[in-house]
């Protein structure tokens, strides 16, 4: 079975006008294989790469060299078939502000086969969320919302949101976790890929999580796996090199290697990382 | 049938992952006697739904014990508990799945530097004030 998401040595280089040597890539050579179903959790800091990277899976941003395939398919040549299993919202929403919620959703239905008025309604009163009202009175929040539900109303295979959450308060973002797995009539699961800052969320929903600094790609790591067997050693000098079980050193707290336990059985007794915990060693 | 809510307490803050959490709990809950043979799980989707997490670690947890004999499919039932999936009989077995929740117990007194006899005595007073459940 092909990859749901997948991209090959993806790089981005940056417009020569802001070019830094710092940073000369916005992406370097991204390289991954998400498989059907799971729920991937995007996760870096601010500026790592994260928009720009789900712009160039999407097509959106053509990238300098590598490619994606999404369900299969080059992001650059989509097919209208494969297009309508798609569901993206921007970080930044993009509504029309004259429209309502559900005029929304019917210019979405004229285009989209597959589009459940009745399923997006319901999503969209669990949301706490009117459909009465114009894009341009609602709330930042309520227009995330709105934005969730329009990417969800055609019941997509394949659904990447960027930051969908950061407005919201802690009950919608619980109610926005259960609708990620909503409206699904397909016996397939629905393969996802979300960023957020707010990782206590996504740990409770992902099933991989995805680090990303400085346009590379760190880690990418199944969440059980990841919490079962990654710890962290003492370690004051660098490795020379990383051997096998060794994913990264950083010279916070002393000095700190990131080590997965089954090849380091020492570090077996290390207290256990959370998703914070993870990102701070691996951005230090 | 005991409610989802009842069946399982989740925390994903915890060191554990949860999928590992919902494995543990079924297993205490049939090793006690609180499950029994032929008694329904709440489904997956329930399960997901009440504690907003994927359906996948919930079917991943059952298919786990499954393939451990101590639940079964049933065909527009969804799991139950196997019919040979007995109540721990000795205490012994039943201590044996307590044992990892006492080592970290064990592992953080030290820690803290707690001797062992106010240890204990902290457990006996969680102990009396952790009620029975039914």
């Amino acid at each position: 079975m092909s990859p749901a998401l997948e991209a090959r040595q993806l790089c981005l280089d940056l417009d020569e006008r802001y070019w830094s040597a710092a940073r000369p890539r916005l992406l370097d050579c991204v390289d991954f294989a998400i498989p059907e179903g799971a729920v991937v959790g995007l996760v870096g800091r601010n500026g790592a790469g994260k928009s720009t990277l789900m712009r160039c899976l999407l097509g959106l941003t053509t990238p300098s060299a590598g490619e994606s395939r999404l369900l299969g398919e080059p992001s650059l040549a989509l097919p209208d078939a494969v297009r309508e299993r798609l569901g993206y919202a921007a970080q930044t929403p993009d509504l029309f502000p004259r429209l309502t919620g559900l005029e929304h959703l019917d210019e979405m239905a004229a285009v989209y086969p597959g589009v459940n008025l009745r399923d997006a309604a319901a999503l969209a009163a669990r949301l706490d969320l009117s459909l009465g009202q114009r894009a341009s009175s609602l709330s930042l929040g309520d227009q995330q919302k709105l934005a969730v539900v329009l990417a969800l109303a055609h019941d997509p295979d394949l659904l990447l949101l960027d930051e969908p959450v950061a407005s919201l308060d802690p009950i919608s973002r619980r109610d926005f976790m259960r609708a990620l797995f909503a409206l699904r009539h397909k016996p397939t699961p629905r393969t996802v890929l979300v960023s957020s800052h707010l990782l206590s969320d996504l740990e409770r929903v992902v099933s991989h999580v995805m680090f990303l600094r400085e346009g590379r790609l760190q880690l990418f790591i199944e969440w059980d796996e990841a919490v079962e067997h990654l710890r962290c050693l003492p370690c004051p000098q660098p490795p020379a090199a990383l051997q096998a079980g060794q994913v990264h050193w950083s010279p916070a707290g002393g000095g700190r290697l990131l080590v997965d336990a089954r090849a380091w059985p020492q570090a077996g007794t290390a207290a256990v990382l959370g998703m914070e915990d993870l990102l701070e060693v691996l951005n230090t | 049938m005991p409610s989802p809510q009842a069946l399982f307490d989740i925390q994903p803050q915890l060191s554990t992952p949860i999928y590992r959490q919902v494995v543990e709990q079924v297993q205490r809950l049939v090793a006690g006697g609180q499950l029994g043979p032929g008694d329904e799980l709440p489904s997956v989707r329930a399960v997901a739904e009440r504690h907003a997490i994927n359906p996948m670690t919930v079917s991943k947890a059952y298919s786990l014990l499954e393939a451990e004999g101590l639940l079964e499919r049933r065909r527009g039932m969804g799991m139950v508990v196997a019919a040979r999936a007995q109540p721990a009989s000795a205490d012994e077995d039943r201590l044996a799945l307590l044992a990892p929740a006492l080592e970290t117990a064990a592992r953080q007194a030290a820690q803290l530097g707690i001797a062992a006899d106010a240890a204990l005595a902290a457990f006996a007073r969680v102990l009396h004030k952790t009620p029975k459940e039914e």
